[in-house]
């Protein structure tokens, strides 16, 4: 199975939102990571196939997926930024209600929600409204009706929103066990969640795609790139605005600064590890400020 | 597919405005309507220290008037009639009030004015029932032909409209069966015939969310990339509020109907409907003529469901859906009086615009020159109108779907 994005693009009026992008996804877990705004949401909403591409296509095993159509959608799992739901139905009923637009028989979907709502450990509040979820909890039905047909493709859109660390990481552990022969591309502009787990990662900025690779590919291009540098608060100051600075820390009376850099950015600057959250900087370019 | 029309359904049943709706309309319609409209507003026995002017008693003065009319009963023929106006006087003559009450008053008062204007003291403030000589009362049918000939004549009803419309008429059977009448004048002049205005608002509050609610819930997303997809989910939705129609008609009629037949029974259903009105032309009885009007009401709100989910679907919001859906209805008939004479008879084929009451009157309206009378049109075109919706609505709905 192979999903290909070939020159994908998206214009708003004179905004280019996603711009001519290629890409192609086997199973395995992909990483969209990028900054608010930089077409990740369009870019998925494109590889979903609700949202019409300006040009470009995509494809499935070769199979341009919107002519594709209800093939297409059976395969796919979803879960937009803004996730929406009857706020006066149960989480069972609402993903019994999606089960059904998904086309999965009621004796299936019965047990289906069941184990998802497990899974998501929301079992012992099945029975109550959504309108008394937390934000959290929303999402976390949200997730589990994305899971529902068990989707050869699951695409999820900042679906770490609102979870607590506690959640974050079931949810990871979740997509790592669930990946396997299936294609998971999850969008967000928090490293951490990523980090761990995709085997790959592509970096939006801008509508495009700025890297691309294994975070060990992406790490090794980083390296001999990163620098620590102790300095004065004062002087701090002056650095995040003349350089990219990933990080900063207190330390005494100094501020040490995760300086991104081609070149050593002071003599005092030390060399160390490149992490997925220095590549996120110095692919957008844009420091702590 | 099923599946997804009977959550769709449960979907609808389940909003809190939908459960709201039909009570209001139940308590309406049937409670008021027709249960204390029968036991108490208008057949109680009259009692004027009442703020309503009626006892609540209207069961077995219904009763009553059923039994005293069984005096009379049978064929109305001139004696008869004769008959029917002696004992009224006589009982007033003896201020028999509760007989007075047990008389078919209003009917026999409708006849003589159509009937025996001549008769008319214009001096007289009294009801014609009251001084009128019996013994002049002959010729009933041979005047009725001729008043039903002059009210076309004057209602600009001449050539060929005329004469379709009084070759109905012959088939109208004479002499009339007669009992007492004016528990069905109510059932279909009012609690049968008026219903659906009602309704139409309801169903307008209910049904407007159906498609436009939501993009209001956010959902719409979620649905593009299921694999039953916008299409299914659109025909689920069709379905649904089509159904709901039903059974919200079916839930109001079931009501008036019972209580009517609580009330009333089952005794004059074969009636011919001239009993009520004398110069109607349609050779209907009674039972006929509540099927018709039941059925006009229920085929007008399937109508009219197919025009709110249009709306539903091509309006930004629930609101605005509402709005326009409740402006089909209301605003023609606010017009009403500034329309041309043509235009008002069309726009009494928008669902639930006309009445089923038309079966009382002899309008037609005029299709590649050949009269139709208006019932046929009326009971047809609204249910055709909400029907040729149903693919507009659906093509609004991909529309709004578009991301």
């Amino acid at each position: 199975m192979e999903l290909s994005i070939d020159r994908l693009t998206k214009h708003y009026g004179r905004k280019i939102a996603v711009d001519c992008v290629s890409a192609s996804f086997k199973p395995g877990l992909y990483g969209l990571l990028g900054a608010n705004g930089a077409g990740k949401t369009t870019l998925m909403r494109m590889l979903c196939a609700v949202l019409e591409a300006t040009s470009g296509e995509v494809f499935l095993d070769k199979k341009e997926v919107t002519a594709m159509g209800a093939d297409y959608r059976d395969l796919l799992g979803y879960l937009p930024q803004e996730f929406g739901y009857y706020p006066g139905y149960t989480a069972m009923e609402f993903l019994m209600y999606i089960a059904a637009l998904k086309g999965i028989p009621r004796d299936i979907a019965k047990k289906r929600v069941r184990e998802l709502l497990e899974v998501v450990g929301l079992e012992s509040v099945s029975g109550k409204k959504l309108r008394t979820f937390s934000g959290g909890m929303k999402q976390r039905v949200g997730i589990a009706q994305a899971l529902l047909n068990q989707p050869k493709i699951l695409i999820l859109d900042e679906p770490t929103a609102g979870l607590d660390p506690r959640e974050r990481v079931r949810f990871r552990n979740l997509l790592a066990d669930y990946a396997g022969e299936r294609i998971v591309l999850l969008s967000t502009h928090i490293v951490s969640d990523i980090e761990a787990i995709a085997d790959e990662v592509l970096m939006m900025k801008k509508g495009k795609f700025v890297l691309q690779g294994t975070i060990a590919e992406l790490t090794r291009k980083a390296a001999g790139k990163v620098w620590e540098l102790a300095v004065s608060p004062g002087e701090a100051r002056r650095w995040q605005d003349e350089a990219i600075v990933a990080n900063l820390r207190h330390e005494g009376e100094q501020v040490v600064l995760r300086i991104l850099s081609d070149t050593l950015p002071d003599g005092r600057a030390v060399p160390c590890e490149a992490s997925l959250e220095d590549l996120y900087y110095f692919g957008s370019e844009e420091g702590v400020r | 597919m099923m599946e997804l029309f009977l959550l769709e359904h449960r979907k609808l049943w389940r909003r809190g405005t939908t459960k709201v709706c039909v009570l209001v309309c139940f308590v309406y319609a049937v409670l008021f309507g027709s249960v204390l409209s029968f036991q108490w507003f208008s057949f109680g026995s009259s009692n004027h220290t009442d703020s309503f002017g009626n006892n609540f008693d209207g069961y077995r003065m219904i009763r009553d008037c059923q039994e005293y009319s069984r005096a009379f009963g049978g064929e109305l023929t001139d004696e008869y009639f004769q008959q029917m106006v002696r004992d009224y006087q006589e009982a007033e003559a003896a201020h028999m009030d509760r007989r007075l009450q047990l008389t078919d008053r209003q009917g026999i008062q409708g006849w003589l004015e159509a009937l025996y204007p001549e008769l008319k003291d214009s001096s007289s403030l009294k009801l014609m029932v009251s001084y009128v000589d019996p013994d002049e009362l002959t010729g009933f049918y041979e005047r009725r032909q001729q008043a039903v000939g002059t009210f076309l004549e004057i209602s600009g009803q001449e050539g060929r409209e005329k004469e379709y419309l009084m070759q109905m008429e012959q088939s109208v059977q004479k002499p009339f069966r007669y009992e007492w009448t004016e528990g069905w004048s109510a059932v279909l002049s009012t609690i049968a015939g008026e219903t659906g205005t009602v309704m139409a608002v309801f169903l307008a509050i209910v049904l407007s969310p159906i498609f436009a609610g939501e993009r209001r819930d956010g959902i719409k997303v979620l649905m593009l990339t299921t694999k039953n997809g916008w299409r299914r989910t659109a025909f689920a939705k069709i379905l649904t509020g089509l159904c709901f129609a039903l059974e919200f008609f079916a839930v109001i009629a079931a009501g008036q109907v019972a209580s009517q037949l609580f009330f009333l029974g089952t005794a004059g259903w074969d009636m011919p409907i001239q009993n009520i009105k004398l110069i109607a032309v349609a050779p209907m009885n009674m039972l006929q003529a509540e099927i018709y009007e039941y059925t006009f009401t229920l085929l007008g709100m399937i109508g009219y469901a197919g025009i709110v989910m249009l709306l539903s679907a091509a309006a930004g919001s629930s609101v605005l859906a509402m709005v326009s859906s409740l402006a089909a209805v209301l605003v023609p008939t606010a017009l009403e009086n500034y329309l041309p004479f043509w235009l008002q008879k069309a726009k009494d084929l928008i669902p639930l615009v006309g009445t089923g009451t038309d079966i009382f009157r002899t309008n037609t309206l005029c299709i590649f020159g050949r009269y139709i009378w208006s019932p046929y049109l009326l009971i047809t075109i609204p249910v055709l109108i909400g029907m040729l919706c149903v693919p507009f609505a659906v093509k609004g709905w991909a529309r709004r779907m578009r991301v």
